[in-house]
C-alpha cells in the first residue's frame, strides 16, 4: 500500500546514471497521451518509451495516460497553469491554435535548427504538416494521425449487382449505387442503408469537412482567424447530406459516430465513412467480403486529415527540451512509425515508413490500409480556429438543424458563420 | 363499481407502472451483462443460445492493473468517508447545538458550496495540491472533498428533528457535550449515515475526472482511470469489452448496495413509524 509516490526516485536514479554516462544531460521527462483507438495501444506507447529509455539511459521517461483527447489537454493545461505541465504529449492537431493563445507550446522550428532537424521535419507527409504550422513555425509532429475512408461491403455490392471493385467516386455515383444498396423487408421497413455518414458532434463536423474539401473549399483557414461556414461548397455539402436521406440511400436525420463501425458489421449499413483507425476492429469482426476506397466526392476526392500531434510545452529547461526532440525523433522514425500504425490503424505519416519490409508485409495482408496513403494527397486541415470548442460548435450546430429538418442549409450556414465571426473577430 | 374494483383496478395500474419503470432501469444493466459474457458478435444479436464466454473479463482485466486501481479506489473513498463522517458531524452538532456570533452567516456560507460544482475547482486545487506537493498521491485526490456541504446540511437538518428533552435528559444524567453527541445524536441518525454514506461512497466510486487529472502513476489510480481505456472514441466502441469492464468496476458496488441494501430499507421504515 502505497499513498505517496516516491516521485523523487526517479529524479535520483536518473541523475546518478546522468553521472554515470558522463557528458550527455539528463533529463526527466513526462509524456502524456490519450488513448483514440483500441485499448492494446496503451501497451505499445509503453513498449516504445521503454525502449528509448533504455538507449538512453541518461535519461528518464513516465509516460501518463491521460483520459480521451479532451480529458489529455485539459490535464496538460491545467498542469501547465500551475507551472508543472508535461515536457511531451499528445493532443489534437486542431488544438495548436488553443496551445499558442495559452502561451504554453514552444515552437519545434525554434528548438530543433540543425540541418539534420529541418530534415526531420521535412521527413513527414505535407498533408499532415499544415496543422502542425502556424505562422510559419512548427509547432508539432505528427504522431498519431487519421483520416477517414469509403468502407463497404463486397458481398452487399454482389448482391445489389454491382461491381465489388468499383465502389461510388463521386456523390452521383453514390446516390445512384446507394439506393440499389438500399434493402427493404415485405413490410416497406429498411433492413440495410446504401451508405452511412456520421453527421452529429464533433465527428459529424469532421466527416462534414471532408465532403467541403471534395468541393473544393476548406472550412477554416491556416490563421485560425477565419472560416467559411457559409460557402457554397458547404451549401452544397449538406444539400448533398440531405439527398442521402431524400432518395432512401441513409437513414434520415442524426447519425451517431461511434454506432457506425457495428452498423456495418451487423450489415444495417452496405457502406460506412468512417476512420482509418477502424481498419484493425473491421478486420477482426467482419465476416463477409468488405474493401476500402476514397471518400465519394463532389468534385474531385477530398478528405479531412485529423487525429494528434506532438507537442513540447515550452516550461521544460534546455536539457528536457533536447530530450524531448531527441524522444519525438525516436517515436516518429520510420520503424517506429511503422509499428504505431500497424498496431492501431493510424496512417503512418511519413513515406519511408511504407517503404519498410514490415508494412510492406501488413499492406499485403491488408491492401485497404494503403487507401488512406492514396488518398492523402487529397486531405486538408481539419477545422480548427482560436476559441476552437466554441467555433466549432457554431458548426455542429448548423450540421445538426440541417439533417434534422430543423433548418434550411443556406440560413443554417449563414448563423453559424456569423457567430463565428463574432468570435473570431477578436483575433484578427 | 364497487370501492374494491377500483381498488384492485389501482393495483394493477401501479404495478404496471412499476413493472416499467423497473424495465426502463433494468434493461441497460440486463444488456450490459449480456453483452460481457457473449462474443462481440452478439453484442446486439439477441440469440438464446450465443456462446458464453469470460474472454471479455479476462481481456479487460489485463488491458490495466485493476487489482491496482481497486485498492486504490478502496483507500481513496475510505480516507473520504471517514473524514466526512467525523468532520461533517462536528460541523453539523456545532450549527445545531450552539448559538454563536455569524452562525446564519456561516451556515449560508456552507449552503453556497453546493451551487460550485467541483469541476469549475479543478485548475485552482491542482495549483494547491502543486503547491504543497501532493500531485500525484492518494491523499492528496481526497483532499477537495475531505468535508462535503451536502454532508452537513443533510446531518444539521437531521439533528434538528431530534427532541430537545432529550439533549436535556442526557445533561441531567451528567452526560458531556461529546457524550450526548455519541449517544443521542449519532444514533439517531443512523439511517441518514447510512444513505449518505452510500451516496459519498458511488460518488467517489464513479469520479473521474478529477483523479486524472492530479494523477500520474498507475500506483494511485482509481478504477474510473482504468475503465476509460475502453472508450475508444476513434474506432468503433466494443461494447462487449466495454460492458465486462464496467461490470468488473461496478461489482463491488452493485454487491455492496445489494447487502446494505435490506439494512437500508429497514432502517428507513423504523425512522418512520416512530
Amino acid at each position: 500500500m502505497r499513498l505517496y509516490t516516491t516521485s523523487a526516485l526517479p529524479l535520483v536514479l536518473g541523475g546518478a546514471l546522468g553521472l554515470g554516462a558522463g557528458a550527455a544531460a539528463a533529463a526527466d521527462l513526462e509524456f502524456y497521451f490519450p488513448v483514440g483507438v483500441n485499448a492494446p495501444a496503451v501497451a505499445t506507447i509503453d513498449e516504445l518509451t521503454s525502449e528509448w529509455a533504455a538507449q538512453n539511459p541518461e535519461h528518464t521517461i513516465k509516460p501518463v495516460y491521460a483520459g480521451n483527447y479532451e480529458e489529455t489537454t485539459t490535464k496538460a493545461l491545467t498542469a501547465a497553469a500551475a507551472g508543472n505541465p508535461p515536457q511531451v504529449a499528445v493532443l489534437l492537431a486542431i488544438d495548436i491554435f488553443t496551445l499558442v493563445e495559452e502561451d504554453v507550446i514552444v515552437a519545434i522550428s525554434d528548438i530543433a535548427t540543425t540541418p539534420e532537424d529541418e530534415a526531420w521535419m521535412d521527413s513527414f507527409f505535407p498533408g499532415f504538416m499544415k496543422d502542425a504550422r502556424f505562422e510559419g513555425k512548427t509547432y508539432a509532429i505528427p504522431f498519431q494521425r487519421s483520416t477517414p475512408v469509403f468502407y463497404y461491403n463486397k458481398d452487399a455490392f454482389r448482391a445489389a449487382g454491382l461491381d465489388p471493385e468499383d465502389p461510388p467516386e463521386t456523390w452521383d455515383e453514390m446516390i445512384e449505387m446507394g439506393k440499389k444498396l438500399t434493402v427493404k423487408d415485405a413490410n416497406g421497413n429498411v433492413t440495410q442503408w446504401g451508405t452511412r455518414i456520421p453527421n452529429l458532434g464533433l465527428a459529424g463536423a469532421w466527416m462534414f469537412g471532408g465532403l467541403v474539401v471534395s468541393k473544393g473549399d476548406v472550412l477554416s483557414a491556416d490563421s485560425g482567424t477565419e472560416v467559411s461556414i457559409d460557402s457554397p461548397a458547404s451549401i452544397a455539402s449538406l444539400e448533398f447530406l440531405l439527398e442521402l436521406a431524400e432518395e432512401e440511400v441513409m437513414a434520415p436525420g442524426g447519425i451517431s459516430w461511434g454506432d457506425t463501425p457495428k452498423a456495418f458489421l451487423e450489415g444495417q449499413a452496405a457502406s460506412i465513412w468512417t476512420s482509418t483507425g477502424n481498419l484493425a476492429f473491421i478486420n477482426e469482426n467482419a465476416d463477409f467480403d468488405w474493401g476500402v476506397g476514397f471518400l465519394p466526392g463532389g468534385d474531385g476526392p477530398g478528405a479531412p486529415a485529423g487525429g494528434g500531434n506532438l507537442y513540447v510545452f515550452k516550461d521544460a529547461t534546455d536539457e528536457e527540451r533536447a530530450a524531448a526532440i531527441d524522444f519525438m525523433k525516436f517515436m516518429t522514425s520510420p520503424e517506429n512509425a511503422a509499428r504505431w500504425s500497424i498496431a492501431t490503424g493510424y496512417v503512418a505519416p511519413r513515406p519511408d515508413a511504407w517503404e519498410l519490409p514490415i508494412m510492406q508485409e501488413y499492406v499485403a495482408e491488408l491492401p485497404q490500409a494503403r487507401v488512406a496513403l492514396e488518398q492523402l494527397p487529397y486531405a486538408e486541415r481539419e477545422f480548427a480556429t482560436f476559441q476552437r470548442a466554441k467555433v466549432t460548435q457554431f458548426l455542429v450546430e448548423a450540421i445538426e438543424s440541417v439533417v434534422t429538418g430543423d433548418a434550411d442549409p443556406a440560413a443554417a450556414v449563414e448563423a453559424a458563420q456569423e457567430k463565428a465571426d463574432d468570435v473570431l473577430g477578436d483575433y484578427r | 363499481m364497487t370501492a374494491d374494483m377500483s381498488r384492485g383496478l389501482n393495483r394493477i395500474a401501479l404495478s404496471t407502472v412499476a413493472l416499467v419503470l423497473a424495465a426502463v432501469w433494468g434493461l441497460p444493466f440486463l444488456y450490459s451483462v449480456w453483452t460481457a459474457f457473449h462474443p462481440e458478435k452478439f453484442s446486439a444479436n439477441f440469440q438464446w443460445n450465443a456462446p458464453l464466454t469470460l474472454a471479455n473479463f479476462a481481456e479487460a482485466w489485463q488491458a490495466a492493473p485493476f487489482a491496482l486501481y481497486f485498492l486504490n479506489t478502496l483507500i481513496l473513498i475510505t480516507i473520504v468517508l471517514v473524514a466526512n463522517l467525523i468532520l461533517c458531524t462536528l460541523v453539523a452538532y456545532a450549527f445545531v447545538r450552539y448559538r454563536f456570533r455569524w452562525a446564519g452567516l456561516l451556515f449560508s456560507l456552507v449552503m453556497v458550496q453546493l451551487l460550485i460544482s467541483p469541476e469549475i475547482l479543478i485548475v485552482e486545487n491542482y495549483n494547491t495540491l502543486n503547491t504543497i506537493g501532493m500531485i500525484d498521491t492518494i491523499v492528496g485526490i481526497t483532499l477537495p472533498y475531505l468535508t462535503s456541504a451536502f454532508g452537513i446540511f443533510l446531518l444539521r437538518q437531521t439533528f434538528l428533528t431530534v427532541p430537545k428533552s432529550l439533549d436535556e435528559a442526557a445533561q441531567i444524567e451528567g452526560a458531556g457535550a461529546w457524550r450526548v453527541l455519541w449517544t443521542v445524536y449519532v444514533p439517531l441518525a443512523k439511517p441518514v449515515y447510512l444513505a449518505y454514506g452510500l451516496v459519498s461512497i458511488s460518488f467517489h466510486w464513479n469520479n473521474f475526472l478529477w483523479p486524472l487529472i492530479v494523477t500520474n502513476s498507475p500506483e494511485v489510480r482509481p478504477v474510473t482511470v482504468g475503465l476509460s481505456v475502453f472508450a475508444t472514441v476513434e474506432s468503433g466502441v466494443e461494447w462487449s469489452l466495454v460492458n465486462a469492464a464496467t461490470l468488473m468496476t461496478t461489482a463491488p458496488l452493485i454487491v455492496a448496495f445489494l447487502i446494505f441494501q435490506r439494512q437500508f430499507v429497514a432502517n428507513f421504515m423504523r425512522a418512520g413509524i416512530k
